[in-house]
């Protein structure tokens, strides 16, 4: 992995619900990246710090498990 | 006339014991980025107040004259010291001796830690490195025999590792490798924290290469690892913060299970009203919101320690004070599926109360769970079977128990929110929202008839979920006394202020009848 660059992984089995940071986007850190759906609640993704979506991995609607990378973010 | 020579001699092994391993092997501690033995326990410990016991155990060379050439201790270190001027029990392992392993061990040395602290009442702290104490696989070239597991006269440490959560406070301390005994001494703690450097399994790479599992330590039981199977309860970057995490536990405990919790002195005032707490629950019942910053908001300022974050985390768990009095808090995490009890969260939520039942910590619950965890996967898991064990462990508590309604208590997960064979305090935020199964899906199997009967499915389904919602208001519960208060949730920290006032003098030093398992 690239100096700077994080992985953003799903913490829980879900739905890729919807994307709200496509790549390119600049995001604060705790703000959305994407919204995974999980016993019917809408559960968002958290930048764990500011920067640039550099990649998303996932698309909306399919699922993912646990651990699974969904982005990568640059710092 | 004097004893002269006799106080040297004791001194000169004293000093052959203060050395360890060797200059060479405190280097290579040292170089490793980890302190030794001797210097966790002075940093563990109250400045100087360590008291020592058994420092001169260990081996002894003798010249030909029958002179002391060298003595090199066990490496097990081990006595009396005082975290916050009370008094504990510290055992360490010394990894600069034989990495820690069996072979330089005297077997009595940690179970007479262990027993010291049962029969003087004192909370424990084992600081592992290496097997604990544990055998290495050349101890049958020095013993000259295979040793048996637990044998004759061998069974005692194995006994007390476990038989002593049920006596007193147990802390483990996992810096460096930690493996065999190491590990099971670090599992079977009420507590257990290492640094993010260290790595913990019951055996390391060597041993998995063999199962053709290439893992360096870290991969096979590093702290991302072991936190999150529940292994080990907190992860730190340094040893020094292992230490603070240490003593931070032990001051919301009693000395033994024979005494109550310490009640400190609290200047946050039992009336603050928190004006966030006012909207912090979404009216979209589909968003999630932050736990943690109502938990901190509720109780003393600061006071809240979490432990286990990495495993089970729908549940969050973790010791706090209400007008400075020791409680286990309990809160929902929804942005784990939605707060549902997974088979993580009820073994976290089995082992967590049971800490508070043989402590006599009153418990608080801050309640948002939409059920148990569905699905194949969940099924798998045998769910329902740690679900229930959960409920059991709730059942079995006797320490004053209060409920908060956050937001959701759905199912039979939803129900097990306060012990059900006895009166607790409990109160619903204006959030809160129940029922025995949640409306989505729920409708599809209670009204299937109508549906299929409906021309158009999909509105005939919306229109009943429209009349239940409108049904589902908690106060239409309240009028009928199924829930006894709806609160401001403003309100909340004055009543578990007042909740705390009433549980204290139903606190009892009397032990447990619960026996509680590691």
């Amino acid at each position: 992995m690239a100096e700077g660059v994080t992985t953003i992984r799903a913490e829980i089995g879900a739905a890729v619900w919807k994307i709200t940071a496509p790549a390119g986007t600049e995001v604060a850190e705790e703000e959305p990246v994407l919204i995974l759906e999980s016993m019917k609640m809408e559960i968002p993704v958290l930048a764990p710090h500011a920067g640039r979506v550099l990649e998303l991995l996932v698309e909306e609607g399919q699922q993912v498990e646990e651990g699974q990378p969904l982005a990568t973010l640059r710092r | 006339m004097n004893w002269q020579p006799e106080l040297d001699e004791l001194r000169l092994r004293e000093a052959h014991a203060h050395e360890m391993g060797g200059p060479d092997k405190v280097a290579r501690q040292h170089a490793g980025g980890r302190l030794t033995v001797r210097e966790r326990i002075e940093k563990l410990a109250d400045p100087s107040s360590f008291h020592e016991t058994g420092a001169i155990a260990g081996r002894a060379e003798y010249d030909e004259a029958g002179d002391l050439k060298r003595l090199t201790p066990s490496n097990c270190v081990m006595g009396r010291a005082r975290v916050d001027g009370r008094p504990v029990v510290i055992v360490g392992d010394d990894f600069t001796v034989r990495g820690g392993s069996a072979d330089a061990t005297i077997r009595e040395k940690p179970v007479m830690a262990e027993r010291l602290a049962q029969e003087f009442r004192l909370p424990i702290l084992r600081v592992i490195e290496g097997s604990g104490g544990g055998g290495s696989v050349k101890t049958i070239e020095t013993t000259g025999r295979a040793n048996l597991p637990g044998g004759v006269g061998m069974s005692q440490l194995f006994h007390l590792t476990t038989e002593n959560l049920s006596h007193v406070p147990v802390v483990g301390l996992g810096l460096g490798s930690v493996a065999g005994l190491g590990a099971a001494r670090l599992a079977a703690a009420h507590f257990s924290v290492m640094t993010k450097e260290s790595a913990m399994f019951v055996a390391g790479p060597p041993v998995v290469a063999r199962l053709g599992q290439d893992l360096s330590k870290k991969e096979l039981g590093g702290w991302e690892i072991q936190t999150k199977s529940g292994a080990v309860d907190n992860a730190v970057d340094t040893e020094e913060e292992a230490f603070a995490a240490a003593r931070r536990f032990l001051s919301y405990l009693p000395s033994s299970v024979h005494a109550l919790p310490p009640v400190t002195p609290s200047e946050d005032d039992p009336a603050r009203r928190d004006e966030k707490l006012f909207s912090a629950i979404p009216r979209d019942r589909r968003r999630v919101y932050q736990m943690r910053p109502i938990v901190e908001s509720v109780v003393d300022r600061g006071s809240f320690f979490e432990m286990g974050r990495m495993f089970g985390r729908p549940i969050i768990t973790g010791l706090a004070r209400l007008k400075g009095v020791p409680v286990a808090l309990m809160a929902s995490d929804p942005f784990f599926y939605g707060g549902s009890w997974t088979a993580d969260a009820c073994a976290k939520i089995i082992r967590f109360l049971d800490l508070a039942e043989t402590f006599h910590l009153p418990v608080v619950y801050l309640c948002d769970c939409p059920g148990f965890m569905v699905g194949l996967e969940a099924e798998k898991a045998a769910t329902i079977r740690l679900g229930v064990r959960a409920m059991a462990a709730m059942g079995q508590t006797t320490v004053p128990w209060c409920t908060i309604i956050i937001r959701n208590a759905f199912g039979v997960a939803g129900a097990a929110h306060a012990p059900a064979g006895r009166l607790s305090l409990r109160y619903a935020w204006l959030s809160a929202r129940w029922g025995s199964l949640p409306l989505e899906g729920g409708i599809e199997a209670a009204y299937a008839a109508d549906i299929a009967a409906a021309e158009d499915k999909e509105a005939k389904l919306a229109e009943i979920e429209d009349r239940l919602n409108r049904l589902r208001s908690p106060f239409r519960t309240a009028e009928t006394f199924w829930v006894e208060e709806i609160i401001d949730p403003r309100d909340t920290r004055r009543l578990l202020c007042e909740f705390a006032d009433l549980a204290l003098p139903l606190l009892s030093p009397t032990p447990s009848r619960l026996r509680m398992r590691p």
